[in-house]
């Protein structure tokens, strides 16, 4: 009887299986004009660099092809390195899978500054009490061969 | 309502595979809009783009994901989606913001990055049907165009070979366009003997996958007046959802954009648009569908478009060019930025800036059209000088 039938667990709930449940195309991102040159220098050097708008006093990091504000459009001149320590800017522990079950050990997120921007990323080598708000971090990046060109060339961060 | 004109547009070139991110792309195209007309990013009031599925760029909520390659940084932003139609749909919604009264002027910006989906972004065409009763027999877009394509034929007589003609007419156009994928000539023979991919579509009945980004600068009377001397003004908007169901309905005639170009012909006070109008860019996903719309638009009698085709009704120096930039079919197909391209054509023909595309004959009426949802949504904008 549709809504009007009492059913509190969604999987007890009757349904028709058309033969087709998942979608049936992957993607393959490019990672951009700018991201190609960040990650590069990720997978590389081991090293984190931005891009610097001078007008607006700002800089991108992970870096960007253009200023969001001013639209400039910004250029080789404007690609700083901003080194690999960075500062935390806030953090969670996160306890739950997404299926819902309780993990085995927590996750340590933190957002970490870098000049103006900020990179999303797990904490390593550091307790769940021991970390706080404005603690100095720095990257800890895989060993360069296993390094693939993401965000996860960069392993964890760890405390300074 | 305040009048509401076109001064300044972008393009990107359209390309099978960019390296440039979204968001890189719709920043190419904004800036280059921008520049046309002379403006900074603070001149902009607002905000409208437009983007089809989230699937084909591959980030769910793109329209907040795209908004600052749009020029949307602290600025109100608005996203519209009405799959195919969407970029000539965000020129609509874009209109609406300045009429209003409510900005004087408006960043319009629509793109697609296509490449992303791998194997190929038809398959995310699948998760548009129904979940039940039509998406266990796996349709793609190829499969309802070829019924809607056969039925079309069959109604008037028409053969492959007089479809094949819209392709190699449209194609034609788009190889004087800059921002074309294209480089060589197609023939009649090419298409028919191009593969099948379903009946009666043959691949070079088709417009190719693309990534790509398109904008224009909308602004109200006054402020456009200021901001050039030759503004393109939108006399008439218009847009229509038929059926929600795509296969009840006859496939031979665009009843969705029969009522859509009727209500911008009133609107642009134009009685008689296959006589008034002079550069007509319709949808042309395929090579019917250019024709099934130029039906649909009222600029051609419903089963003679064919023998006008073949008289040379429809091309560049024909009495109505259809598709002067090359269209989908000529230029490229990012989804939501191929409708802002038939508008970006319009103010440059209607400019006199079209280069070797220029129409002859001093053009002054233009409409362009876009279609899309599952096939029942049109949306048409009539631009005049």
């Amino acid at each position: 009887m549709g809504i009007l039938e009492k059913i509190t667990r969604n999987v007890d709930n009757r349904y028709w299986d058309p033969g087709v449940g998942a979608f049936p195309v992957k993607n393959r991102y490019t990672a951009g004009v700018a991201g190609q040159r960040f990650f590069e220098k990720i997978k590389e050097d081991g090293n984190i660099i931005g891009t610097r708008c001078e007008a607006c006093e700002i800089t991108y990091v992970p870096a960007r092809l253009y200023c969001e504000r001013c639209f400039k459009r910004l250029e080789e001149k404007d690609w700083v390195d901003v080194g690999t320590e960075g500062i935390i800017h806030s953090f969670t522990v996160v306890h739950k899978t997404l299926e819902g079950e309780t993990k085995e050990k927590p996750t340590l997120l933190a957002a970490i500054q870098f000049a103006d921007g900020m990179l999303i990323h797990r904490m390593g080598e550091c307790k769940e009490e021991e970390v706080y708000i404005g603690m100095k971090v720095t990257a800890h990046f895989k060993a360069k061969p296993k390094r693939k060109g993401g965000i996860n060339d960069i392993d964890y961060f760890k405390p300074l | 309502m305040r009048k509401v004109a076109i001064v300044g547009a972008g393009l990107t070139k359209f390309v099978r595979r960019a390296l440039e991110t979204p968001k890189e792309l719709s920043f190419e195209a904004t800036k280059t809009a921008l520049d046309s007309c002379g403006l900074s990013l603070d001149d902009i009031d607002c905000v409208a783009h437009g983007s089809a599925p989230d699937a084909f760029d591959g980030i769910h909520q793109k329209g907040e994901y795209l908004a600052d390659g749009c020029g949307g940084w602290n600025k109100p932003t608005m996203r519209v989606y009405v799959g195919g139609a969407t970029g000539v749909h965000a020129v609509v919604h874009g209109w609406h913001h300045v009429a209003s009264g409510m900005f004087d002027i408006c960043l319009v910006v629509c793109e697609e990055k296509m490449s992303n989906a791998m194997p190929h972004a038809q398959g995310f065409f699948l998760t548009i049907f129904d979940a039940i009763t039509e998406r266990a027999l796996h349709p793609n877009l190829l499969w309802i165009f070829a019924l809607e394509m056969n039925r079309y034929m069959e109604r008037y007589g028409y053969t492959k070979e007089d479809m094949a003609l819209a392709a190699v007419n449209n194609k034609r156009n788009g190889l004087l366009h800059p921002s074309s994928q294209f480089k060589d000539e197609i023939t009649v023979e090419d298409v028919l003997n191009s593969e099948t991919m379903a009946y009666p579509v043959s691949r070079l009945d088709v417009s190719p996958v693309s990534d790509g980004a398109a904008a224009v600068v909308l602004a109200a009377e006054p402020v456009a007046r200021r901001l050039t001397d030759k503004p393109v003004w939108i006399e008439g908007v218009g847009w229509t959802l038929d059926t929600a169901y795509w296969a009840t309905r006859d496939l031979y005639y665009p009843r969705y954009l029969d009522k859509a170009a009727r209500m911008a012909y009133e609107m642009a006070g134009i009685r008689e648009p296959d006589k008034q109008i002079n550069i007509a860019e319709p949808y042309d996903p395929f090579d019917y569908k250019a024709l099934h719309h130029m039906e649909g638009l009222q600029l051609s009698p419903r089963g003679k478009t064919v023998e006008l085709l073949r008289d040379g009704h429809f091309a560049r120096d024909g009495n109505l060019p259809m598709c002067p930039s090359g269209g989908l079919l000529g230029v490229g197909n990012p989804i939501a930025a191929a409708g802002v391209m038939k508008i970006c054509e319009l103010f440059w023909q209607l400019r006199g800036e079209a280069g070797e595309r220029q129409v002859p004959g001093d053009p002054r009426l233009g409409v362009a059209q876009a279609w899309g949802d599952l096939m029942q949504v049109s949306s048409v904008v009539v631009t005049g000088i």
